[in-house]
């Protein structure tokens, strides 16, 4: 994999070098000038090795989660890449007839002897030495049988190749002996098998193998069996088994004589570095294929028009682009996890800045700085770092393995080798990104806890902060905003309105130049430059490290600098006003400010949440987006929650009214429930995550501020309790007063947990959606004939055939298909149809199809008073279609349709009839047709594609390349043998038939699996927030030694102790479990019920087994997690404890 | 009858109106840090009696405290014998020790070790709900006995909300709530300030002459100690001095009976 969000990994990987060096560089500083505290950081570590090993593993989490994904995408990459390698051997193009997309073998149309000669000399003419071969092949698709054995392969690709053309292509290789096997000695009734289809016949050289070719046996005695190739058969991962013979022998078999379909071309070289030279000799190839005349110029075209695909290299980067979505899939799954590893971090380091409270406040009373707390915690954090990083790499690793076989079963029936495989950058950047990421996290929280109070620290007293004289006054409240709007507020206004007003751009880079003086200005506030000059310390230095703020706002300026190009329309007068305003008066404000005053933060960022909130809900309402809508309300919220606190208002209806109104308008949002209000607005996956993160942290405040109510109920229930009420009181209360640790705990797990219930609660509503009855729309066997074996008459042929089949049909429908087929919108910007075609089947229904089908319409043209009209209009009309559900915009939630009409509302129950062009490429041959009908979302993955009459299809197709039967039962519970029955029976016709329902659910299987395996990787996440309860729990037996002690003084038995801790770990972890499945179900439901949702189920499902399964597995791996630490505590000797203060 | 039970009883005075409620012979302890050896007990042996209240004195490190723990099982001795009711306390198991704290002894520590996350009658009443009392029963004996420490009015409070005096009396009447034989206090003063200390031992006088309950207290306070009816004194791990009050108004203090304190 190459790129990631659209930027080159290599870059990426400079730039985490970069960013790497810088953190090492800064500790390394540290090191030389600052060596005690050095030492100190790193003598801390051994002091406990318990918690030491435990704050590895919680520091290395979110590098394991990294590099995971990144692992994995380089797995897909190379296992893509490789098999494609593998398969195409030295074949790099391949040159066809215009308009053949579908896999070789699937390809009809040929190229005559004469243009195939012609071309040979041309290219031969043209001496480029980078082609060094030239293939003609012809492919053919057979039933296979071996009468030895009995078994058969209905649908096998012959392939005749020229035998003095293989000078560049030795791929035909022996299977047993891996020599290069000779074509030109094999005689006209003798051929090679491939390995898959002598595995599935199982086929041995000497054994003579039946190819069927119209309903007659042509046998054929096997040379030898090789192994598998494009050259071999493969025509695609899922369709491998092919039988070789020389091109003449097939040629005069299939009755084609001189004629093949495909040219392949190998480039000089060998299979992997060849490929470098397609883009020469697609042009050398089409320079000649235009001199020839044989150049495709437009639809119409009707002579043999060829054109060349460089297939290695679409495999190579299809490879490539698929380890992309891999990694980046993973990646943003782990989003969530990797946010509560660094929530972790900044908790272990806020609770090793309390266990080592006193200690710390007698190093600052003897003269120890601020900043030197911060290097000696950043040091120790970076010592962790650095191993713990190293680790989460490693065991990344292991799990992106653990990751490649469980997908190596899900794709096995695809045909795809799924190979572990790690790339060196990969690891390099995911080391880098996990060093980074922790090292920014633990120098903000050494930040946060060398913050202290001597006082408070040296007697283990509450953290009191200083009293504002001014608070909840307006004065205050004024300074706080101005403050907060210098500091950062101004230039996160100038940095959005550069990003997004760029024809402003460089008044506003001027201006974040101008706000990026404001922080450094603080950190100077009240420093006696600002003071009458009789006031000023004469001695007192400027301070040098504020500079260091500087070069964290160069990244922002070159990102203002490369989005110049943007182009957006206007800017809203209030930018203007606060970029002009704002920043100058906060600088003169900070500047003049006395260092002692305290400034009320709080407010100041809430009222700025609340502008930048009102800004991106206004956004959002502008643009249709719900993600901006719903950030932009959660801010206001939140920043108003911050202001009335204040204004001294309680916290308990402050922060519970803030997390109640984004909980309801998160739910509201999603389901799309607030249309009424600000219309429809449109939202992605990333919705999933910000939900998840918003409504996580809204009820995290909810239950913090709320859950006395617990204790109280505790009390008032003590009797029911017993014996454990102390014990259980005591569980609920200290997680109670320490708010912090416990809600971050909280929103770790129930984030987690969140996802979890999501992705399963969505899962099972698209299952029951795509296996409902529906969704096979009445029918319950697919019959797929051979091309060249077509039926006419399904029943008639069965009966002549002796099977007794038949008498189960309820009805017969058939589908006529053609392997090229163009498909536009008619609109007003393209009102003839002729452009933006778009590839995309095109279906003609019989009558049979029409009257026996039971396909559901979401939606019908107006006119039509119900869905049968609309089908009796397809017996009775002929320019008239219906269309699947993937094709309207927005439509697919998870993929991007290749064709998508814009003319028809995806929630419209009723429309206004659109017309759509039809073309062939073949025959350049158009039709236009009226759209009619919708085919409903839960049956459009069975019926994808435009469905037309079948009189519609033959006019502009002609006859199809090949049909599809339908076939309804009496009984639906026996598709599956009957199935068989028609596939056993229809055997030498090369007849596929399956069972609808068995199709769907292996269809649905494979997806299924798909998000299971997603779900157990973000699962990882569970051990962050199990980690962060162990982390607690080995705290609170240091940090309560003394409580224990007079606890068991007073009577608390060993195993009270235990109990107590392991209740106060599960009462945190149910509540965060409970929190987690709550939120998810709420917005599950609005999501599932809303009219987006593709089809109303009648229902709302709940995965209660999963759900139930994910909850017990995160419960009992935390009381895992606590039994060491209970047991410590229980053990706690009274005496002991209770001696030291 | 054992030798030791017999030197036991040789060691209470005969003159004694009530009965001893903890015997102590050659108590010896040691605490043994890997590098350092510190003998915190030398042998020490005295007796207690039923409704006495027990000051024991010393400098720091002498002992003083361990000597408290080593008597109420809070810790364990190295040699000799610890009897409280007549009970041998090396024949009790931790949990059979656990369980004879909560129902028959009362803790009162320098810094109040009250839970901070709990209300004051929620602390209060901790020992009650430990020893199987029924919830509601134990509220109303802890809000009684706030009562008693006139603290009924901040029941709900929590420790941070309470001043040094208060918490102190909180932590008496949660030591005196499961209507204890025994009381221990670990310098129950040595946190406050005279005022406050006064009132402290003003009630803890006056429980003990109401209730009868036999109290032991350690501290460095020679006011503090005055207030009770017996000093014991220490150094070095041993017992120095062993003094009874003859007339409290007259602040006369004689040695008490030689066989109460057993020498070495």
């Amino acid at each position: 994999m190459d790129e990631l969000f659209g930027l080159s990994m290599n870059y990426i990987m400079f730039g985490l070098l970069a960013a790497l060096g810088l953190s090492f560089v800064t500790v390394g500083y540290v090191a030389l000038r600052n060596r005690i505290m050095f030492l100190m950081g790193l003598r801390n570590m051994p002091r406990r090795v318990a918690q030491t090993v435990l704050i590895v593993v919680g520091l290395m989490l979110s590098t394991l989660i990294i590099s995971a994904a990144f692992t994995t995408g380089d797995t897909i990459d190379y296992s893509l890449s490789n098999t494609s390698f593998t398969l195409l051997g030295h074949v790099d193009e391949v040159i066809q007839r215009r308009g053949e997309e579908g896999s070789p073998n699937q390809i009809e149309s040929t190229i005559p002897q004469e243009v195939n000669d012609r071309l040979r000399a041309a290219i031969e003419a043209a001496e480029d030495s980078n082609i060094d071969g030239y293939l003609p092949l012809l492919f053919e698709q057979v039933p296979l049988i071996n009468p030895e054995t009995g078994l058969s392969e209905p649908n096998a690709t012959f392939a005749g190749l020229d035998a003095d053309s293989l000078d560049g292509f030795p791929d035909i290789i022996s299977a047993t002996t891996g020599d290069h096997l000779d074509l030109s000695s094999l005689g006209p009734r003798e051929a090679f098998i491939n390995e898959s289809a002598a595995d599935e016949l199982a086929a041995e050289p000497g054994d003579r193998i039946d190819a069927f070719v119209r309903s007659l046996p042509n046998t054929f005695t096997i040379v030898d069996v090789v192994e598998d190739r494009f050259t071999t058969g493969v025509g695609d991962f899922g369709a491998k088994e092919g039988l070789i013979t020389r091109l003449d022998t097939l040629q005069v078999i299939f009755d084609k004589p001189g004629e093949v379909n495909v040219i392949a071309i190998s480039n000089t070289g060998g299979v992997r570095d060849s490929v470098n030279l397609s883009d020469e000799v697609v042009s050398t190839l089409q320079a000649v294929i235009a001199d020839e005349g044989l150049a495709p110029d437009n639809p119409r075209t009707t002579d043999v028009a060829l054109e060349v695909e460089d297939v290695k290299q679409d495999l190579v980067e299809d490879s490539e682009q698929a380890g992309n979505v891999f990694a980046t899939l993973f990646l943003v799954f782990g989003l969530f996890s990797i946010g509560a590893g660094m929530l972790l971090i900044v908790m272990i380091f806020v609770m090793l800045a309390a266990e080592r409270k006193s200690e710390m406040g007698m190093a600052r009373a003897v003269g120890t700085k601020r900043g030197d707390l911060i290097q000696m915690f950043m040091s120790e954090g970076m010592a962790y770092n650095v191993l713990a990083a190293m680790v989460g790499a490693g065991l990344g690793i292991l799990v992106a393995f653990v990751i490649a076989i469980i997908m190596a079963r899900i794709f096995s029936g695809f045909g795809i080798n799924i190979q572990p495989h790690v790339t060196l950058r990969s690891v390099v950047i995911s080391y880098s990104l996990g060093v980074v990421l922790t090292y920014l996290t633990v120098v903000f929280s050494s930040w946060r806890v060398s913050n202290l109070n001597i006082v408070a620290a040296i007697r283990d007293l509450p953290e009191t902060g200083a009293t504002n004289p001014e608070g909840a006054t307006w004065v205050g409240y004024i300074r706080g905003v101005l403050n907060a709007s210098v500091a950062v507020g101004a230039a996160l206004v100038y940095l959005i309105v550069a990003l997004r007003f760029t024809e402003l751009a460089p008044l506003f880079r001027i201006g974040v130049l101008i706000a990026l003086v404001g922080p450094w200005l603080y950190l100077l506030r009240g420093h006696s430059f600002s003071r009458p000059v009789d006031q000023r310390a004469v001695l007192q230095p400027i301070p040098k490290w504020p500079h260091l703020a500087f070069p964290f706002y160069l990244p922002a300026l070159a990102l203002v600098w490369l989005t110049r190009d943007r182009r957006p329309r206007s800017v809203p007068a209030g930018f203007i006003l606060l970029g002009i305003v704002v920043a100058p008066v906060g600088l003169v404000l900070v500047a003049l400010q006395d260092r002692d005053r305290p400034i009320a933060w709080s407010a100041g960022f809430g009222t700025l949440g609340l502008v930048v909130g009102a800004l991106f809900v206004q956004w959002g309402v502008a643009s249709d987006l719900a993600a901006p809508f719903a950030l932009g309300f959660s801010l206001i919220a939140f920043g108003a929650a911050m202001v009335l606190r204040f204004f001294a208002l309680p916290a308990r209806p402050v922060f519970t009214t803030m997390g109640a109104v984004i909980l309801v308008l998160w739910g509201l949002t999603a389901g799309n429930r607030l249309v009424w209000l600000v219309g429809e607005l449109e939202g992605d996956i990333e919705m999933f995550f910000l939900s998840g993160v918003a409504m996580v942290a809204a009820s995290t405040f909810v239950l913090m501020y709320n859950a006395d109510l617990i204790l109280a109920l505790l009390s008032r229930l003590g009797g029911l309790f017993g014996p454990i009420l102390p014990a259980m009181r005591t569980a609920v209360a200290y997680p109670l007063a320490s708010k912090f640790r416990t809600g971050m705990t909280l929103a770790m797990i129930s984030l987690v947990v969140f996802a979890l219930t999501v992705m399963s609660t969505l899962t099972l509503n698209f299952d029951r959606l795509f296996l409902a009855d529906t969704a096979r729309g009445g029918w319950d066997v697919i019959v797929d004939e051979n091309p060249n074996n077509p039926i006419d008459d399904l029943t008639a042929v069965l009966h002549n055939a002796g099977s007794g089949a038949p008498e189960q049909f309820r009805a017969v429908g058939r589908v006529s298909i053609d392997s090229t087929s163009l498909v536009s919108e008619i609109t007003a910007s393209n009102p003839r149809g002729d452009h933006r075609l778009n590839d995309y089947p095109v279906l003609g229904i019989d009558e049979g199809f029409v009257d026996g089908g039971d396909i559901l319409l979401s939606a019908r043209a107006r006119g039509f008073e119900s869905d049968g009209d609309v089908w009796e209009a397809m017996n009775e009309q002929r320019t008239v279609a219906i269309i699947d559900g993937f094709t309207l915009e927005g439509g697919g939630l998870f993929e991007e349709h290749s064709f998508s009409i814009s003319g028809i509302d995806p929630d419209a129950r009723v429309f206004d009839p659109i017309l759509l062009n039809l073309w062939d490429p073949i025959t350049g041959r158009n039709a236009k047709v009226r759209v009619i009908g919708v085919i409903d979302f839960g049956a459009s993955a069975t019926f994808s594609g435009v469905y037309v009459p079948e009189r519609m299809f033959t006019r502009v197709f002609g006859e199809p390349d090949v049909s599809r039967h339908y076939v309804g039962l009496l009984d639906p519970g026996d598709s599956k043998a009957v199935a068989q029955n028609i596939e056993s029976t229809l055997l030498t016709a090369g007849v596929q038939a399956e069972s609808l329902k068995e199709r769907i659910d292996d269809e649905q299987a494979l997806g299924r699996n798909f998000f299971l395996l997603m779900q157990g990787f973000m699962g990882l996440g569970l051990f962050v927030g199990i980690a962060a309860v162990g982390v607690i729990a080995f705290r609170t037996v240091v940090e309560r030694r003394q409580q224990i002690g007079m606890l068991r003084a007073i009577g608390y038995k060993r195993s009270t102790v235990a109990l107590s801790f392991i209740l106060e770990s599960s009462f945190i972890t149910l509540l965060a479990v409970f929190s987690g499945v709550g939120l998810a179900l709420w917005l599950s439901y609005f999501l599932v019920t809303s009219d987006d949702f593709p089809s109303d189920l009648g229902g709302y499902f709940i995965p209660w087994f999963q759900i139930i399964f994910i909850g017990a597995f995160t419960y009992v791996a935390s009381l895992v997690m606590t039994i060491i630490p209970a047991r410590q505590a229980s053990r706690v000797y009274p005496a002991e404890a209770l001696r030291y203060e | 009858m054992t030798v030791e039970q017999e030197r036991l009883d040789d060691a209470t005075p005969e003159s004694a109106d009530a009965p001893p409620i903890i015997q102590a012979l050659d108590v010896v302890k040691t605490y043994d840090t890997g590098k350092v050896k510190v003998e915190a007990l030398r042998g020490v042996s005295l007796t207690i009696h039923h409704g006495e209240m027990v000051a024991i004195m010393g400098p720091s490190g002498c002992g003083k405290t361990t000597l408290l723990n080593c008597l109420s099982g809070l810790d364990i001795i190295d040699s000799g014998r610890v009897s409280v009711d007549g009970v041998d306390l090396s024949t009790m198991s931790d949990n059979d020790k656990t369980e004879y704290r909560a129902l028959r002894m009362g803790f009162v520590f320098q810094f109040y070790n009250l839970l901070p996350v709990l209300s004051a009658v929620e602390n209060v009443e901790l020992p009650l709900l430990v020893s199987g009392v029924s919830a509601r029963e134990s509220r109303e004996r802890a809000l009684s006995a706030l009562d008693t420490v006139h603290l009924r009015d901040w029941a709900e409070h929590k420790p941070a909300e309470l001043s040094g005096g208060q918490r102190q009396r909180v932590t008496i009447a949660r030591a005196l709530v499961n209507d204890p034989a025994i009381v221990w206090g670990d310098e129950p003063t040595g946190d406050l300030d005279s005022t406050n200390a006064d009132e402290i031992m003003d009630l803890l006088c006056d429980l003990n002459d109401r209730h009868h309950q036999t109290f032991v207290l350690v501290t460095h306070a020679r006011e503090v100690a005055e207030r009770t009816g017996r000093i014991i004194k220490m150094q070095d791990g041993q017992i120095i001095s062993d003094n009874r009050m003859i007339d409290r108004d007259a602040g006369i203090w004689g040695p008490a009976e030689p066989s109460e304190t057993a020498k070495e």
